[in-house]
Order: structure tokens, then C-alpha cells, then sequence
């Protein structure tokens, strides 16, 4: 790796500052499980590293019952897995961090991190949008929100502005059940082939809300529209879940590659799917 | 051979390393640190096939700290490898792995900086990628100055029997292709290498070699300087697998950059180079027919391999030597015919690795035999054991057979299937959220869309060594000293498999001292005698007997000593515990100590020196028909897979590996154990997970991420089960075992797949993608 020089600010306002001075071309390391990386591959060159993991603003895990979740941004995967208001509230945050690669990675790996990365696999993504999470974004021009199904703009692309950091995620209270559905080879330590995020409110036998969410099958997580509106309002029939199985698997565009063929993928977002609904039932 | 009191052979020793390398003590190769030591970087060729028109280094040689820059105007005029047709340095490229300049520098980073500063002007030719390719009416020559002005390395062609009249007497007949991939060793320790020279021009080389005395001769031939100025040291080996079987490139470029610059070199693959530059295990297109009568006897096979060797030939060429025992003995098969062309691509290059073409072939062999019973509705197993490979027998193709314990793994691991379908009732058969969701584990109750089964295979392996050189040997030497300390000198080379630890308890066994107090010494061609390598899961056999001879040449001069001070005859003496004991009378006795001290403390004196070398009685295969007895013992095992296969999304979970393995005798059971599970985990990720994507030359997936090695949350339950024969040459009794722990592994949980869903898989691995689509593809025909 080459040599860059490394701060380490201890206040969001002198974080802020350093990432002005340096035009945007720093790079902010959180938990460096992707960020180092990619610097090792030479993919990303920097010869600035900011780190952020001294921001007592970016750290908190807060619920209330009217306002829901706030979850800064340094929060750790290992936390996700370990916080009761996690396994309490949204337990599905729980089992997805859960199984995302291992321990040591996990217990370095920051929420914010995977979500600015903003691969298309990222597993956070999926169902933090199928929570409908808000994200707190903070740079020169201020402070701004807006919902993470937003944020994404292409692989590695999101609308962050040079200097900008994400601050922290809101949730709102939890509404429905989620379930967070990955497909990988291995049992860990595998980005997702394949990742399907689903909530759904039910009345009885009644569908009142639905939200899927679909990883690693589109340039960003992909919210299949189509496939919510073929479930709101309607009754759960096994051929209804097929059928809103089948239409998100024709939404999304997924590519071949080294991890899956886009075939292959298509078939596995209708797997996943409809598992996912039946067993929210 | 056993001396009856003492207890030290057939025990749970615990590895004499364990505690250094559990505790990172060890010093592995990338633990080595010299006073002065430079670091060295090479830049790898741009194209798969080039030319190199012109290469400039004046900007790398200019970088602060850079020491110097080296060229193919830097290579010795000598060619080295096995096909002798390799370079330190390349003019023309021909893959991408190809070394074109080497820089040295104070600090990796600078070194790794300086290759950007390197311009090289290539002129691009064009490649072949696949040896259909490369065979080709005018494909392009890989190595014009080859004699044969063709791409074809080398065309094995071996038959035994008519191969007509076993077709004419068969009664079902299967045919079938297989395509099994490039996977790599995956070492933990990336490879490494420290080179120094001296004032006498001596080198000394701090490597994770697996053959130190033919490295000697390999580099010695490359560097054109005589084997006796060079001095391997072999540092504690994070993996080896076969990757260790070969001279590589980047040695002697260590060499000839710690030459140039008169200071230590040390060269250290970063991951990615491991996985690009590194060899791998060759891929192989197959096309088999087999036959068998309806009384459920092999009548014939017939086996056509293709192989891509790449661009330069190591091992791996040598793997259809395996894939052809395979083919020819692994049951008796009356008639065979046995053909593979290796191939000169613009791909990586291949090497040995665990197996050496047995987890090839037994993928496919094994297979096919699941078929024919199918065909023939018998039973998997009793079909197997009908056909099995007998003690004391002798196979058309010369391998003399003498213990066999083959029924007996089959039946052992047979004896464990029942279990499955209790397993199957309680066992959770899915981590899918649901259990998560519903808070229990999901059984198959709840999963329609599981499918159990259940798959055997069996496996036959070298056990006493392979004459693949002139010499099979292996030189010990047993130095026993004051206070009974007691030093094995071995030939042979520690690479994690426990040798150290099973040729101590040889040495203390036979010598009749305390475990205790040996110690083995294995690192150093300046110290050691010689040995051939560690391959072909030769160590405990070869090494195993060598050092009982010298152990026992080492207590006859004991027994000598202490028959004098205990005016008895050395006839009359045992040994025990450190002591030398008169039979009848116990009350009489020395320590080994007390005896050699006093050969020490007299006028005449003499130290302790017992000495061994052993060759196992066996010829090279004639080099026509490729008959002979390559190997004084034979292994052989089987194993049960049980399976669970997700119809909806093709995954494969392996719930339990069954492992019965004829080992001879288990002179340490704990490390026969760790040779079959770790065996299994290999033979796991080349069932399901591992695969090196190579498409024009390149490899796609160069990391840990995305090569799947298994993990330790894949792994299912193993049951080792240890089958002991005796054998007649083996040290008490025991054959090796390194390498068949992962060798029947794919083909059992193929056949798993088959019992589970219908399918037949016929490509490794079987990925989830795969076998969905061969699910897909059934339910289409239906
Ligand atoms: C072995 C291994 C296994 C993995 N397995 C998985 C997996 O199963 N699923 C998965 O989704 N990922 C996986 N990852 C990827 C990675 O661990 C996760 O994406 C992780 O959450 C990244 O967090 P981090 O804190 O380490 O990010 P960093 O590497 O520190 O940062 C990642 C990127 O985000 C930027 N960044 C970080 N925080 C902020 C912020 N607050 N504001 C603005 N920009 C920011 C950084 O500048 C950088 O560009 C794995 C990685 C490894 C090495």
C-alpha cells in the first residue's frame, strides 16, 4: 500500500473541515473493511485517510416507541447482532448483520460503511429500505435527510457531495414483519449472489403494506414496485405470492458474474421471495 | 517389529509443533528477517502472448531506495524445469504470470512503486486459451524452439487387456463426459523466499519448499552454479498441498537479485500473486465409457483425457501418471484403455497438488461405478465390493497389491449410512431466516423443496512411496548423547503433516527412549541427508522406515555399550522408558544416558551414530507401457456422503462425511485424523465450492472472497474411521494417508446429489447455479 498521511478529528466540525481542505479527495475510513481494500488493490488512491471513528456524533442506538430508531452511522455489525433493542424491534437488522461475514469482520464493520460503500450486494441495504429508513446526511452546505431508498445511484455511487458524511439512520416504529433472505454459496463470509428483503403488514389474511427489496440483482438495491403493488391490499393465496414472486424477478436486471449468472439470479430473487412472504405468514 | 513394552507407536501424540504454531511462535517463512535485507517485486506480462519490444527501467532505477532492476538481459543463458523450457526473466510472454522485470528495493512499497515506473512496449501475438485450441490446424506455437513444432507437451497412452471383448462382454454400457476445474492450494502462508549469498559465493535460500535436495539441483541448473554452493533452509511452512513440488521463477530470480545487490533478498507473493502466479491444479476435459456384466463384474474402461498443462510445464503434466492408476486399478477392470494429451496453452501454469490427479479421476471413475449399479440395479456398494481390489494380488497394470483393506473401508463407512435417516427426522436441514422467523431448526418435515441423500465412492492411493524419480530414498541419522537426548536427523521435510511427530515416535519406540527427549532435525540440506520430497503421502512410509533402520543401527551400538556395563549380551537386552534392561533379571540396568556417556568417558570411545537409508523395493513404470509397481504399499479408503440438496435453489448442504481409510497401522491416530479431515475439507471445496474463473488467459477471481475455500461453518460432521491391515513393509505396519482423505470426496456427494434429486453432475464444482440447472434441465425432459 502506499504511504498517505492519516487524521484522526475527534469533532464532526473539525472532521467537516478537513474533508473541505482536502477537496473532497480524502477518504473517511470507518471500519476500513472495505475502504483498505480497495486501497491494497490500488483500486482507490488516496493520499489523505480521515478517520471517523472518534465522532461521538456518529454513534448512537436509541429507540422510542413514537419516533422509532436512531442509529448512527459508526454503529457495528457485532452491535447490530448483540443490542436487545435490535433483536427486540427489528429482529430482521439482527439476522442480516448476523450473517454477514465473520466475527472478527463484524466487529469492525460499520453500518454506515456498508451503506456508503453502496455496492449493490451490500446485505444492510435491502432491508433497512424495506424498514423505510431515512438517512442523515451532514456537509459544508449543512445537514439534509432523506430516504435510503434514495441514496443509491449506481455501483459504488450514492448521492454523498465531496465533504459530505452520513451521519445517522432513522427508522421509523416497526410496522409488519421483515424478513431479510440472502443467497451465497457458503454459509458465511460470501457477498450475497442474491438478497431479498421483505415486510409485509397483514390483516388477517390481508396484505395492508408491502415493501420488497432486492440486492446484487440491479446497479443499486432495487425496490420492486410492481411486485408491492401485485401483494397491497390483496389476499395471500399461494398463486398471488408466485405471481409477485415472478414479477420482481422480471423488475430487476441483474448481470453475470464471477458470483452468478443473471439467469440464475432472476430465479433466485423468485425463491427467495416467495419464501420470504410464506414465512412472514 | 514391536517392542513389546513400550507404548509410544499407535498413540494420541500430540503434534511436537502444535504449541509454537498455536501460539504464533513458529518462524515461518515470512517471519524471516536478515541483517540488510532488501525486498524484491516483479512486474508479470500486460498479454497472455507478447513480445517484448523494448523495456525501459531507467525511472523505476532512479526511485529513492530502489537498489536495482532486473531483466530477461539479467537471466542466466541456462533453461530450467521439468520440460526445460523455462527463464528466470522473459522476452516473450507467454501468459500473463510471465515475469519481464524484477525490481529491489529498501521496503516492499518503494519495490511495488518502481514496477509502475517500468515501460514495457509489447508487441502482442495471438494466444490460445483451450487445448482443443492450441492443437488446432495453425495454432500458433507456444515454444517454437520445441523440437516437435507442436503445442502437444506429451500424449500418455496406456492399455491393459482387449479392449473389444470387454465391450463384446458387457451387458450395460455407460458413457459420459466430465469437466472438472483449475482450484489452487489456497496456502495460508503466501509463497516466500529469502536468498543470500556469501564471499564464496555460496547461496543459502530461507524456503517453503517440499523438495530441498532436488530444489538444490533445480536451482543450481538455473543459475548455472554447482549444487554444492547452495544451502536450503526450510523455514516452518504455512501450507504446502504440492505447491512446494516445483523450482518456480521467482527462486531463482531471489537469487539472482540478492546476487546482484551482494545483500539478502527476500520475496514475498502478496494474495493476489499466490492465486495468478502460483500453479494450480490442472483442469481436465474427460470422455469415459465403462461396462460391467450383469453379474455386476467390470468388464471394461475406457478413459480420454485433455489436459491444460499452460504455458510452461511443471507437474501437473505428470498428474495423468495418477489419473491413469486410477483409471486402471482402482477395481479390477479386465480391459482398459487410458489416453490424455497434455497441452500448451497461454494459461496459467499447473502443478502438483494434494492427490496429484487422483481427485480427478476418482471423480470420474467413481461416478461411472454409480451408474453401472444403477444400471444394473444392485446395490452401490455391493457392486463395489464384488469389483474391489484384493490383498495380496497383482493388477494388469503391475502394482503389487499386498495388504488391502478396500472391503473393509466400504464396509465400514456402508455400516454408517443407516444413520442418516435418523439423522433425517430431527437434524435441521436449513439456517434459511424461516428458522429464525419460527425459532426452531426446520426439518424436512417442514422443506418439501429438501431432498436427502446419500453417496459412496472409494479411493486407492500410493502408500509406500512412488518411484516417479530414479531414487525413492530417504537418509536418517540417530545421534543419542549424554543425558539420553536423543536426535533424529531426517531427510524428509515437515509441512504440517505431522512427519516430525510420527518419525519421533518411531525413532523413541525402536530405541526405547522417552518421547520426550527427541527431537527431530529436518530443515537444513547442509545438516540433513538426503530425501527425495515430501509427495505422494510417502513421509511416514519412506522417512518411517529409514529412520526405524537408523534407530535400530543406533540401539544395537546402545545395546553393545550396555551389554558390557551389565556383563550381559546384547541378545538379552531390552529397552524401555530410557532404560536398557536385562530380560530376565529387570533388576539389572542402565540408562541410555549412563550407556552412551561411557562410550564418551573411555579411551577409544565412540559417539552414537545409527544410520539408515531406505529405497522401497519398486521400479520405475516402463516408460512405453507405463507398467510397474510405482509403490511398496498400497492405501485405500471410502467414504459416505449424506446430502441435503435445495430442489428450488440447487444448494448442496453435505450433512455428514463418513471416512474409512486403510492406513496399515496408525502409528499416531490423532494425526491420521487430521490428515483425513483436513484431506476432506479439500475434497469438499473441489466438490462444491472451489474454482479458479480463468477466461482469456486471466484469472477472474484472484482473492478469498470470491475462490471459495470451505469454511469451518460449512464443514459437515466427519467420522474418521481408521482400518488397519498390518502392512508387511511399512514401518509397524503402517501406509501412508495424506492424500486420500479428499479424494473420493466429490464423487461421493455426486452421487449424494443423484440419490437426493436424480441428477447426474458431471462439472466441478457443484455450485448451486449448476445444479439448479441440472435440476431444471430433468424436470424439462420428464
Ligand atoms: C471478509 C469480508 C466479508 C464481508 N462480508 C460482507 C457481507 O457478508 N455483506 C456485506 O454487505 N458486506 C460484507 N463485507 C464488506 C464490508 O465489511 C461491509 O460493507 C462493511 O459494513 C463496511 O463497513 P466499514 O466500516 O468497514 O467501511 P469502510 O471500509 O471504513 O468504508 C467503506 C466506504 O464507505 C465510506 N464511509 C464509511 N463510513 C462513512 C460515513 N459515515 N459517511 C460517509 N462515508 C463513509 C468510506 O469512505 C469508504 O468509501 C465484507 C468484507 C470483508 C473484508
Amino acid at each position: 500500500m502506499r504511504p498517505f498521511n492519516h487524521f484522526s478529528p475527534t469533532t464532526l466540525s473539525e472532521a467537516l473541515s478537513l474533508l473541505a481542505e482536502h477537496n473532497g479527495k480524502a477518504a473517511m475510513i470507518a471500519g476500513g473493511t472495505d475502504l483498505l481494500l480497495k486501497m491494497k488493490a490500488g483500486l482507490r488512491k488516496s493520499d489523505v485517510v480521515v478517520n471517523i471513528k472518534r465522532l461521538s456524533d456518529l454513534r448512537c442506538l436509541t429507540f422510542d416507541a413514537a419516533n422509532g430508531l436512531k442509529l448512527g452511522a459508526l454503529t457495528t455489525l457485532r452491535e447490530l447482532t448483540r443490542s436487545p433493542i435490535i433483536f427486540e424491534h427489528y429482529p430482521a437488522l439482527a439476522h442480516t448483520a448476523h450473517i454477514m461475514a465473520s466475527e472478527q469482520i463484524r466487529s469492525l464493520a460499520t453500518v454506515g460503511g456498508n451503506l456508503c460503500n453502496a455496492a449493490p450486494s451490500a446485505d444492510l441495504a435491502p432491508p433497512l429500505i424495506a424498514l423505510d429508513a431515512l438517512v442523515s446526511l451532514i456537509g459544508p452546505a449543512g445537514e439534509r435527510q432523506l430516504p435510503l431508498a434514495d441514496f443509491f445511484t449506481g455501483p459504488g455511487k450514492s448521492v454523498l457531495q465531496p465533504g459530505e458524511l452520513l451521519k445517522e439512520i432513522t427508522l421509523p416504529p416497526p410496522v409488519g414483519q421483515t424478513i431479510y433472505l440472502k443467497h451465497s454459496p457458503r454459509a458465511y463470509m460470501d457477498i450475497a449472489v442474491v438478497g431479498v428483503a421483505v415486510r409485509i403488514l397483514l390483516e388477517g389474511d390481508v396484505c395492508r403494506e408491502a415493501r420488497v427489496v432486492l440486492g446484487a440483482v440491479a446497479p443499486v438495491p432495487l425496490c420492486a414496485h410492481q411486485s408491492e403493488e401485485i401483494l397491497a391490499g390483496q389476499t395471500l393465496t399461494d398463486k398471488r405470492i408466485l405471481q409477485a414472486a415472478k414479477t420482481a424477478a422480471q423488475e430487476c436486471s441483474p448481470i453475470d458474474d464471477v458470483r452468478g449468472a443473471a439467469w440464475y439470479r432472476r430465479r433466485m430473487v423468485e425463491v427467495l421471495l416467495k419464501r420470504g412472504i410464506k414465512s412472514i405468514q | 517389529m514391536t517392542n513389546p513394552s513400550a507404548q509410544i507407536i499407535g498413540q494420541r501424540v500430540p503434534k511436537m509443533d502444535a504449541s509454537a504454531k498455536a501460539t504464533g511462535k513458529a518462524t515461518y517463512g515470512h517471519d524471516v528477517r536478515l541483517p540488510g535485507m532488501l525486498h524484491g517485486r516483479i512486474l508479470y506480462s500486460r498479454y497472455p502472448h507478447a513480445k517484448i519490444v523494448n523495456i525501459d527501467i531507467s525511472r523505476a532505477k532512479n526511485l529513492r531506495g530502489v537498489k536495482c532492476v532486473l531483466t530477461s538481459a539479467d537471466n542466466p543463458s541456462h533453461l530450467f524445469g521439468y520440460g526445460k523450457d523455462n527463464r528466470p526473466f522473459k522476452a516473450i510472454a507467454r501468459s500473463l504470470r510471465d515475469e519481464i522485470a524484477g525490481v529491489v528495493a529498501i521496503d516492499p512499497d518503494i519495490a511495488e512503486e518502481a514496477l509502475e515506473l517500468i515501460t514495457v512496449e509489447y508487441e502482442p501475438l495471438p494466444a490460445i486459451f483451450s487445448p482443443k485450441g492450441a492443437l488446432a490446424e495453425g495454432a500458433p506455437l507456444i515454444h517454437p524452439e520445441r523440437k516437435s513444432q507442436s503445442n502437444m507437451f506429451h500424449s500418455y497412452r496406456y492399455a491393459h487387456g482387449e479392449l473389444e471383448q470387454g465391450e463384446r462382454e458387457s451387458d450395460v454400457v455407460i458413457e459420459a463426459s466430465y469437466t472438472v476445474p483449475y482450484v489452487t492450494h489456497a496456502c495460508m502462508e503466501t509463497s516466500v523466499v529469502v536468498a543470500q549469498f556469501d564471499l564464496r559465493d555460496h547461496l543459502t535460500l530461507w524456503s517453503t519448499t517440499q523438495i530441498p535436495f532436488l530444489l538444490q539441483r533445480d536451482l543450481s541448473e538455473a543459475l548455472g552454479i554447482s549444487g554444492s554452493q547452495i544451502r536450503i533452509i526450510q523455514t516452518a511452512v504455512g501450507g504446502a498441498f504440492g505447491r512446494g513440488l516445483d523450482i518456480y521463477p521467482y527462486e531463482p530470480i531471489a537469487a539472482l537479485m540478492a546476487r546482484k545487490v551482494g545483500q539478502p533478498v527476500r520475496l514475498a507473493f502478496s494474495r493476489h500473486e499466490e492465486f495468478t502466479a502460483g500453479p494450480a491444479r490442472q483442469p481436465v476435459e474427460v470422455k469415459v465409457r465403462a461396462g460391467a456384466k450383469s453379474d455386476g463384474t467390470l468388464t471394461f474402461r475406457d478413459v480420454f483425457c485433455m489436459l491444460d498443462v499452460g504455458a510452461y510445464i511443471s507437474w501437473g503434466s505428470v498428474t495423468p501418471l495418477v489419473m491413469m492408476e486410477t483409471t486402471a486399478s482402482l477395481y479390477q477392470v479386465p480391459h482398459v484403455r487410458f489416453q490424455a494429451d497434455c497441452v500448451y496453452t497461454n494459461n496459467l501454469i499447473t502443478g502438483a497438488m494434494r492427490g496429484y490427479g487422483n481427485p480427478q479421476s476418482t471423480f470420474f471413475v467413481e461416478t461411472i461405478m454409480d451408474r453401472l449399479a444403477e444400471a444394473l440395479r444392485m446395490d452401490p456398494v455391493e457392486f463395489r465390493v464384488h469389483n474391489a481390489n484384493v490383498p495380496n494380488s497383482e493388477t494388469p497394470q503391475g502394482l503389487i497389491i499386498t495388504s488391502c483393506g478396500m472391503k473393509e473401508c466400504l464396509e465400514a463407512v456402508a455400516a454408517n449410512a443407516d444413520e442418516g435417516a435418523k439423522h433425517n427426522a430431527s437434524a435441521p436441514v436449513s439456517n434459511t431466516a424461516r428458522s429464525v422467523a419460527v425459532n426452531r431448526p426446520l426439518t424436512a418435515k417442514d422443506s418439501p423443496h429438501l431432498k436427502r441423500g446419500i453417496g459412496f465412492a472409494a479411493t486407492l492411493n500410493v502408500g509406500g512411496g512412488a518411484r516417479i524419480y530414479r531414487s525413492d530414498g530417504c537418509g536418517a541419522t540417530v545421534k543419542v548423547d549424554d543425558f539420553g537426548h536423543v536426535t533424529l536427523i531426517t531427510g524428509s521435510t515437515e509441512i504440517g503433516q505431522g512427519s516430525e511427530t510420527v518419525l519421533a515416535q518411531i525413532v523413541a519406540q525402536t530405541l526405547g527412549a522417552k518421547m520426550e527427549d527427541v527431537t527431530v532435525l529436518n530443515s537444513d540440506t547442509d545438516i540433513k541427508p538426503w530425501d527425495v520430497g515430501v509427495h505422494a503421502s510417502r513421509t511416514t512410509f519412506i522417512a518411517g522406515n529409514a529412520a526405524y533402520l537408523a534407530a535400530l543401527d543406533a540401539r544395537s551400538q546402545i545395546f553393545e555399550t550396555a551389554a558390557e556395563l551389565l556383563k550381559a549380551k546384547p541378545e538379552e537386552l531390552l529397552s524401555n522408558n530410557g532404560s536398557v534392561t536385562v530380560k530376565d533379571d529387570p533388576k539389572r540396568s542402565v540408562t541410555i544416558a549412563q550407556a552412551a556417556r561411557s562410550r564418551h568417558f573411555k579411551e577409544g570411545g565412540k559417539v552414537i551414530l545409527g544410520e539408515g537409508w531406505y529405497d522401497p523395493p519398486t521400479k520405475l513404470v516402463d516408460k512405453d507401457t507405463y507398467k510397474g509397481n510405482i509403490s511398496a504399499a498400497y492405501g485405500f479408503g471410502a467414504q459416505m456422503a449424506e446430502v441435503v440438496v435445495d430442489t428450488e435453489t440447487g444448494k448442496v448442504r453435505v450433512l455428514r462425511l463418513v471416512c474409512a481409510n486403510d492406513v496399515g497401522f496408525a502409528i499416531n491416530p490423532m494425526a491420521v485424523e487430521g490428515q483425513i479431515e483436513g484431506g476432506a475439507q479439500m475434497g469438499l471445496g473441489y466438490a462444491l465450492t472451489e474454482e479458479l474463473l480463468v477466461k482469456n488467459g486471466k484469472i477472474l477471481n484472484p482473492d478469498l472472497l470470491d475462490y471459495r475455500l470451505f469454511t469451518s461453518a460449512d464443514m459437515p460432521e466427519i467420522k474418521s474411521i481408521i482400518v488397519e491391515t498390518d502392512d508387511p513393509k511399512g514401518p509397524f505396519g503402517a501406509k501412508g494417508v495424506g492424500e486420500m482423505g479428499g479424494t473420493p470426496t466429490a464423487a461421493a456427494i455426486a452421487n449424494a446429489i443423484y440419490d437426493a434429486v436424480g441428477v447426474r453432475m458431471t462439472q466441478l464444482p457443484m455450485t448451486p447455479e449448476r445444479v439448479l440447472a441440472a435440476i431444471m434441465e430433468k424436470e424439462k425432459t420428464e
